[in-house]
């Protein structure tokens, strides 16, 4: 059992994009601020900070959260991926990356990066279903958009935001 | 916000920490979706939370079948109440209730037990548990059990029947006494948009039939239209030993007039009183009226 006194700060280690973090942090800090302020990923994006938009969408074990209602502390052991880390160490984009450009799914980029780690976590789930399965699973269009709830866009609209989430869930093999 | 953490590893030093704090200043978080929101909003002082999310205990984190009833840990995440198979072939309501709360992101952190403690009057899996008569394992500081049922849980606009030094361990819910062909079961939530609504209005039904369609056990429950989530205890009386196929119009509108009865919703920015009465209304209805035309 971890025991606290007033405002002391607590140590945890997890993985984030692949590289051993260990820190101490706040028992009331939520893993959105250490994400940004201590750790320099700014491509997590705080919007409302309520859980509403998904634009500080990260995933946690390959499942997406919503880093703005997450304590830090519970990081603790936990694999962490932000949008900086679906890049490849050559610099070649993540192929949901690469869709969202392809399919001009970007106007202010605001909610970009929480959309594509919300796609990011279907592919996730389909992998984890289809492993060892002969007749591959694919989400259709209504599912998508169900999976997509929890991230607003308020520009580009969400036409092309789905078409490329279609392109890399159900065309591509 | 600024609090102060425990972090117990099992449901033991849970137990040790509530005795420990029993005079003190503490809360419980779960996935903490309600909690950050409240303490963000209204900041208290020398807090501490005990955060339970990481106690490591499987019977804590999920959901089995035992002796005839189903028993669900209150730490439970809510995508798993949607894809559980024991909860997807008996109980449609609590999976379509758990399938439409919040966002996956939510559903992936938020717990059943904190959906239930929040004692919110909109509270969606609250709504299915009240419709499938559960009832609430609680242990106390010194490890005493007591089990209450959901539907003596509420005590008034977010109160529970929980004390201090408390904590809720699972949530039991009988199997069905009827396969599942002879079960009608579903959950409304009527918001102002599809997703991510926080109902105007919702509505759990759980009905079991026998062979001839006569209605043997009845649950209906209803969301944000009183100071808590309500059952109707007088529609389900009015249903029990009726053929559900064979109710005529008049029947239906006295069916759900027993259910508006217990309504006293308010006017507030996501739709009026009136508008709340009304829907409840026709919403109730419509569970009748559907169940003819798709059998
Ligand atoms: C954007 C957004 C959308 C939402 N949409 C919905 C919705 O559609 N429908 C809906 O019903 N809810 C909704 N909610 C509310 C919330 O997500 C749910 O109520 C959720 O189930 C709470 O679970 P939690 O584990 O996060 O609770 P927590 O925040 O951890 O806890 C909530 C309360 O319960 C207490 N508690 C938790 N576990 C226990 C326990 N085992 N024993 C004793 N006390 C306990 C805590 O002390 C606290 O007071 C939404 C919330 C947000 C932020
Ligand atoms: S910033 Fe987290 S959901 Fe909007
Ligand atoms: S691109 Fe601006 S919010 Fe989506």
């Amino acid at each position: 059992m971890q025991k606290t006194e007033v405002s002391k700060k607590i140590k945890i280690s997890f993985e984030l994009n692949n590289r051993k973090i260990n820190m101490d942090v706040k028992p009331s800090s939520l893993l959105l601020d250490i994400l940004r302020d201590e750790l320099g990923m700014k491509g997590t994006k705080p919007g409302c900070n309520e859980g509403e938009c998904g634009a500080c969408t990260v995933l946690i074990n390959g499942n997406a959260i919503n880093s703005c209602l997450y304590l830090a502390v519970n990081a603790n052991g936990k694999e962490i991926t932000t949008i900086e880390g679906l890049v490849k160490n050559d610099g070649t984009l993540d192929h949901v990356q690469k869709a969202i450009i392809d399919n001009g799914a970007v106007q202010c980029g605001f909610c970009t990066s929480g959309m594509i780690m919300s796609i990011k976590s279907i592919e996730n789930y389909y992998l984890s279903q289809n492993n060892n399965v002969k007749n591959k699973k694919k989400p259709n269009k209504e599912e998508i958009k169900k999976w997509l709830e929890g991230n607003l866009c308020r520009c580009t609209g969400y036409i092309k935001i789905i078409d490329a989430a279609e392109k890399v869930l159900i065309n591509e093999e | 916000m600024n609090f102060n953490i425990e972090i117990p590893a099992s449901k033991n030093e849970l137990i040790e920490l509530l005795s420990e704090y029993k005079n003190k200043k503490y809360r419980i978080g779960a996935g903490c979706t309600d909690l950050i929101m409240e303490l963000r909003k209204k900041p208290e002082d020398d807090l501490t939370v005990i955060n339970i999310s990481q106690i490591n205990d499987e019977d804590f984190n999920n959901i089995k079948l035992s002796n005839n009833k189903i028993v669900i840990g209150a730490n439970t995440n809510v995508v798993k109440i949607c894809t559980n198979n024991e909860v997807v072939t008996n109980f449609p309501t609590l999976k379509e209730a758990a399938q439409n709360l919040a966002s996956n992101q939510i559903r992936q952190v938020a717990t059943i037990g904190g959906n239930i403690c929040t004692a919110s009057p909109s509270g969606d899996l609250i709504c299915a548990l009240m419709a499938l008569k559960a009832n609430l394992e609680i242990i106390d500081f010194a490890g005493n059990k007591r089990s209450v049922s959901i539907l003596e849980f509420y005590k008034g606009v977010r109160i529970t029947d929980l004390k201090k030094s408390e904590f809720l361990s699972s949530i039991e819910i009988d199997l069905n006494k009827v396969n599942p062909k002879n079960m009608y079961s579903g959950f409304i939530k009527i918001g102002t948009r599809k997703s991510m609504e926080c109902s105007v209005v919702s509505l759990a039904y759980h009905i079991q039939l026998n062979e001839n369609y006569k209605v043997i056990s009845a649950g209906l429950a209803f969301g944000a239209s009183a100071p808590t989530v309500i059952f109707a205890y007088d529609a389900c009386d009015f249903l029990i030993n009726k053929n559900i196929t064979e109710l005529k119009n008049n029947e239906i509108d006295e069916f759900a007039n027993h259910i508006l009865k217990y309504a006293s919703p308010i006017d507030d920015l996501r739709a009026t009183a009136w508008y709340r009465k009304q829907v409840l209304f026709n919403i109730s209805k419509s569970i009748l009226e559907e169940f003819s035309k798709t059998n």
